[in-house]
């Protein structure tokens, strides 16, 4: 309940300087530049039809991109992690391709995938892949030896000890990876819905409207940044049920830091 | 029987080729108990992963019960440091490992263990919740699970606090009297090799030679530790170290 109202007051602190902000900006142009909380979420509701459809079309490119990265990714960077000649084999082509801008791209993307859904998750994907799989390469790196040891000597396979030692115990670093991910899906996602001239989805929809409607393009924002809420608790629950062993409450160990200010010492 | 003949281990390659244990050969009858000690890093848990068939020896030979060991054996239990518990496997899914890897179900003795070790009231926490005395008791159970005939243990009781770590070298002892296993005990503690070794091996620093064997057949009772031959052989193991 704690975590409710703690949930519930920092999103009202967030509106409250949304408020702030746009009666800042507006006063000091005189007139509606950036449009405030209660406009967008009234535009919100005058639009849900369209901003529905939207926010669902853009929900699944994003989920899709991510299931793709994460299906490419987590197998691949547990194997590159976990074997040192593929390793140095894969790494340099990981390194030079990593920071090629997925934006460069995208003309390349629409030629070979259309101006369709298939060329965004194609866009997003990519991005997504390489984050998850540097992670996911590190956190197999890592590994407790005694973890393999322990599984080797109870004649685990090779296959077993993958999946009872290398995965979980990266699970929650790839988890983390995932999360730090959303943001950079979105605004991947936002590129790419804006950049085809037939185009659907929160980002054709928040372009559509930035000239004329802002306080509809607002909504659009707004539902972006819901989608990105929903995401990171999905992500959330999600390790709540795969990690559980990280949330069992511990036995006290009776220590206790306590901060000091400096008029105390 | 367990049969190590001139056994030389080397870890690395080329130039980089360190090695570890240099020509250690010894005989551990069915049912004894032998100590392996030495300092630390000298290459006595290199021997243990070598027994449990983890490792293989550049020259010499190991043989459990006539048989060349190539790979880890399902008669042969290895207990290690920190127990070496999955944190994100349970109690019960750590204590049947073996049988859970090899697609068992676990079995009437599973539940007998873990009822014998006081675990099976907390079977469905995670390691994270157990204290360090009851994860060492979890790493005893995974090794009993699949009763074996022959017992590794690698400095199981290391940094647990005096009272627990006899506690716990009393119920090796009484297992061990139970269950009748072959015992292989790595230590760096005089008075733990003292307790539960009925010969016990004085190692070198690397790479771990053979140095001294300190023979202790009395072992076998709990209060062994007041007695005149236990005394003996901590001033025997002290000595041979301090050569």
């Amino acid at each position: 309940m704690k975590r409710v109202l703690t949930y519930v007051l920092s999103l009202v602190i967030l509106l409250f300087l949304w408020e702030m902000a746009a009666l800042l900006v507006n006063g000091i142009n005189h007139t509606i530049l950036l449009p405030g909380p209660f406009n967008a979420f009234s535009q919100m509701v005058k639009n849900a039809a369209e901003l529905w459809a939207a926010f669902l079309t853009s929900t699944w490119r994003l989920i899709l991109a991510m299931l793709i990265a994460l299906a490419a990714a987590v197998p691949l960077g547990l194997f590159i992690g976990r074997n040192t000649a593929f390793d140095r084999l894969v790494s340099p082509m990981i390194y030079i391709t990593y920071p090629i801008p997925q934006v460069a791209l995208i003309l390349f993307l629409f030629i070979l995938f259309g101006t369709g859904s298939a060329a965004k998750v194609a866009m997003i994907a990519p991005v997504l892949f390489f984050q998850i799989l540097v992670s996911a390469r590190g956190a197999a790196k890592n590994i407790e030896e005694e973890h393999l040891t322990s599984v080797l000597s109870a004649g685990a396979t090779p296959r077993q000890v993958y999946w009872h030692v290398i995965l979980p115990a990266s699970l929650p670093e790839i988890l983390t990876s995932v999360r730090v991910t959303i943001g950079l899906g979105i605004t991947f996602l936002y590129i790419a819905e804006t950049q085809a001239g037939q185009s659907s989805g929160l980002g054709a929809f928040i372009n559509k409207y930035m000239l004329f409607r802002r306080d509809r393009a607002f909504a659009g924002i707004a539902a972006m940044a819901i989608l990105g809420l929903v995401l990171y608790i999905g992500v959330d629950l999600i390790e709540r049920l795969l990690c559980r062993w990280k949330y069992v409450k511990r036995p006290p160990t009776g220590i206790r830091l306590r901060w000091k200010r400096r008029s105390d010492r | 029987m367990i049969e190590a003949n001139a056994l030389t281990i080397e870890h690395g390659t080329g130039k980089r080729t360190v090695r570890a244990v240099q020509d250690v050969t010894f005989r551990l009858e069915d049912g004894g108990s032998l100590a392996l000690i030495g300092p630390s890093g000298c290459g006595k848990t290199t021997i243990l992963l070598a027994l449990s068939g983890l490792l293989s020896p550049c020259s010499g030979t190991i043989q459990i019960d006539g048989r060349p060991v190539t790979r880890p054996r399902r008669q042969v239990a290895l207990i290690l440091q920190n127990a070496g518990l999955l944190p994100w496997k349970t109690v019960w899914q750590n204590a049947n490992l073996s049988l859970l890897l090899s697609g068992e179900y676990p079995r009437h003795n599973a539940r007998q263990v873990l009822e014998h070790l006081g675990l099976y009231a907390v079977r469905s926490s995670f390691p994270p919740q157990l204290s360090e005395g009851m994860k060492r008791r979890v790493g005893i159970a995974r090794a009993l699970s699949t009763a074996p005939s022959v017992l590794l243990m690698d400095e199981p009781l290391a940094s647990l606090d005096t009272l627990t770590r006899e506690r716990i070298q009393d119920l090796f002892l009484t297992l061990w009297q139970e269950r009748r296993f072959s015992m292989v005990l790595v230590t760096h503690d005089i008075e733990e090799a003292a307790f539960l070794g009925q010969r016990i091996l004085v190692l070198t620093e690397r790479p771990a030679r053979i140095k001294a064997l300190v023979e202790n057949p009395d072992v076998g009772s709990l209060d062994y530790r007041e007695t005149e031959p236990f005394g003996r052989t901590v001033r025997a193991l002290r000595e041979a170290l301090e050569q």
